[in-house]
């Protein structure tokens, strides 16, 4: 079966300064990544794991090159279209290393505030919302407040929020450094799953080796190129 | 469509109320200011709406009693009078005194008239308790903020004074209150000297003369004249300085309470601009708590116009909200002051659209900050 490409980078390169104090941190990078798989990123720190992220987001500039994503054009030595806010809006989920959800919001708010941007009627969102707390055991904390969750909770509800735009890409910066192991292998069993069912593709920056073997693909950033390591499925 | 501002307000409710309250108190005291600057001008025009005389005449070269000294002869009401288109004319005394109140002293200003004259300058709808003065003698009405009851006994100089009546709201621009006295008593307390005086004066061969002197002659006009026409012919005659009602008005608010308004007025501005300040800081430090925040909301996707919306319609509350809480401080507090505070729909109105325009002045502070944010500072921990 032929897969859907959800991310594709041609010629991708970025460096910061000029002249003399030029550093270049990308350099001709090209790669493709699907949907409905998992993707490690792994370098060392300061190698470009979180800048290939927000170029990838739509939040950072590229230096050149060309992105798609999906059947979208975004970036073609420069971007596309202006509103690339609205494109992070409609086709990408974002998790952090932390939860980061809006702290005076409650859980059911904070899962709709992105859909209801986007136009979406809010009983369709709360819909939608509820399905998604159900799918993560947490039905009962919509009225809940960030505060009142525990750090497992609330990373599955930061979960929730990335996928109710019904995204096509998930970009998640290291999504289990702040847990345990047991939690850390949970969510990114989680992810895999969402990647499946939801036909997502999902880049997860990680240090965690132990992660990696729950990843379809292990994408590294070595010296200045992106190279895949392994497939495990 | 969730409203980030409420929500957000809601979650820090007591903090944001104790805020609101202490720029609330800011705000009221710009509001008592601007009630004390009402309060000079009102008490300015209070003993001239309530003599309501057409002509002041006043030592030549002189702006009048209520400037500096005028000393002219108490006869010269029987010339005013004869002169055409004089309706009444009676002599007027101003001096500052200070009345004993219990082991201290009050200053307020005594206007002496005469008892039995054509002109009295107690206004009856001012009176309170007991009466206008009926004797030319050791009778006083005095006004309510100096605590004296009906039938107290003042001393005063050399003599006893008994309260016959009380006013009420009547000041002078300066805020003191007024006593009435009798023109004879008022003469007597103003030129006669004591004992140790006049045995001086006579051991340096000067002699002591009864004083005919007052401080200024007010006049009424018959029906069809022309103030300023009658003012000039007694300035040409009698060598004297005349002034209308208006003109002594624009005496009063031009050369006695102008400085004292301009004090307040620079005060008001600068209690204006530093509610700006402070308001101003209080959303930069808000909008700097909520950076993080701000930055994920950036970067997943929302416009900037829904974060700036919830910054400005939040500093417009805190603005709002103040503006209530200083009015309320304002209407508490200003009966304490010991001047007259003058609280006016009209200046309430007028700091409402200040405080509405240095919020939205100072909600641009946040607003740059939002605009500035970088979404992938959401990023990376």
């Amino acid at each position: 079966m032929k897969q859907e490409i959800a991310i594709k980078v041609v010629s991708l390169n970025k460096h910061f300064g000029a002249d003399d104090t030029l550093v270049d941190v990308i350099h001709d990078a090209n790669f493709e990544v699907y949907k409905g798989e998992l993707v490690a990123l792994i370098a060392p720190s300061g190698a470009g794991k979180t800048t290939l992220l927000m170029m990838l987001g739509c939040v950072d500039a590229p230096s050149a090159g060309k992105i798609w994503l999906g059947e979208q054009k975004v970036y073609d030595n420069k971007w596309i279209t202006k509103e690339t806010r609205k494109i992070r809006r409609e086709k990408i989920g974002f998790i952090f290393q932390a939860h980061y959800l809006i702290p005076f919001l409650n859980i059911m708010d904070n899962l709709i505030l992105l859909p209801q941007t986007n136009k979406v009627n809010e009983t369709e969102a709360k819909q939608k919302a509820r399905e998604l707390l159900q799918y993560f055991d947490i039905a009962e904390k919509e009225e809940a407040m960030p505060s009142q969750l525990s750090g497992g909770q609330n990373q599955r509800v930061a979960i929730a929020r990335a996928l109710m735009n019904n995204p096509e890409i998930i970009l998640a910066d290291e999504p289990t450094a702040a847990l345990d192991m047991s939690r850390s292998t949970d969510v990114v069993m989680m992810l895999k799953k969402i990647a499946k069912e939801q036909n997502v593709a999902i880049i997860m920056v990680t240090h965690d080796d132990r992660m990696l073997q729950y990843c379809n693909r292990v994408m590294k950033i070595q010296d200045k190129k992106v190279v895949f390591e392994t497939s495990n499925q | 469509m969730i409203y980030l501002a409420k929500e957000d307000i809601k979650h820090t409710l007591g903090k944001f109320i104790v805020t609101a309250m202490g720029v609330g108190m800011l705000l009221g005291i710009v509001l008592i200011m601007m009630g004390v600057y009402r309060g000079m001008i009102a008490n300015a025009n209070v003993v001239l709406n309530d003599l309501n005389v057409d002509l002041w005449v006043v030592q030549e070269n002189t702006l009048g009693p209520f400037a500096e000294a005028s000393r002219i002869p108490e006869d010269l009401k029987y010339t005013i009078k004869s002169k055409e288109g004089i309706d009444k004319s009676e002599a007027i005394t101003f001096q500052n005194l200070q009345l004993p109140i219990a082991g201290s002293h009050l200053g307020v200003m005594a206007i002496g008239y005469d008892v039995y004259g054509d002109i009295n300058p107690i206004n009856p709808n001012r009176l309170i308790a007991g009466r206008i003065l009926n004797n030319n003698h050791y009778e006083i009405v005095v006004s309510d903020k100096t605590q004296y009851k009906l039938n107290d006994k003042i001393k005063l100089g050399r003599n006893f004074y008994t309260v016959v009546g009380i006013t009420h709201g009547t000041v002078t621009s300066g805020g003191d209150p007024l006593v009435y006295i009798s023109l004879q008593d008022a003469k007597e307390l103003q030129f006669t000297y004591s004992n140790k005086r006049i045995q001086t004066d006579r051991a340096r061969g000067i002699v002591n003369k009864d004083s005919h002197l007052v401080n200024a002659v007010i006049a009424t006009l018959k029906p069809g004249y022309d103030a300023d026409k009658v003012a000039a012919d007694i300035r040409h005659w009698q060598h004297k300085s005349v002034y209308t009602k208006a003109q002594q008005e624009y005496v009063l608010t031009k050369f006695v309470v102008e400085k004292a308004s301009k004090q307040i007025g620079l005060f008001t501005v600068i209690l204006v601009g530093v509610s700006t300040i402070i308001i101003a800081l209080i959303i930069y430090t808000m909008t700097l708590e909520k950076m993080k925040e701000i930055s994920i909301m950036k970067l997943i996707g929302l416009p900037n116009s829904i974060i700036i919306r919830m910054i400005i319609e939040e500093t417009l509350l805190l603005g709002f909200l103040a503006f209530v809480f200083g009015n309320i401080f304002s209407h508490l507090i200003y009966s304490k002051f010991p001047k007259n505070v003058l609280l006016e729909i009209q200046d309430a109105w007028l700091l409402f659209g200040i405080v509405i325009l240095m919020s939205t002045i100072a909600s641009f502070i946040g607003v740059k900050k939002v605009i500035n944010a970088d979404p992938s500072a959401a990023v990376g921990g």
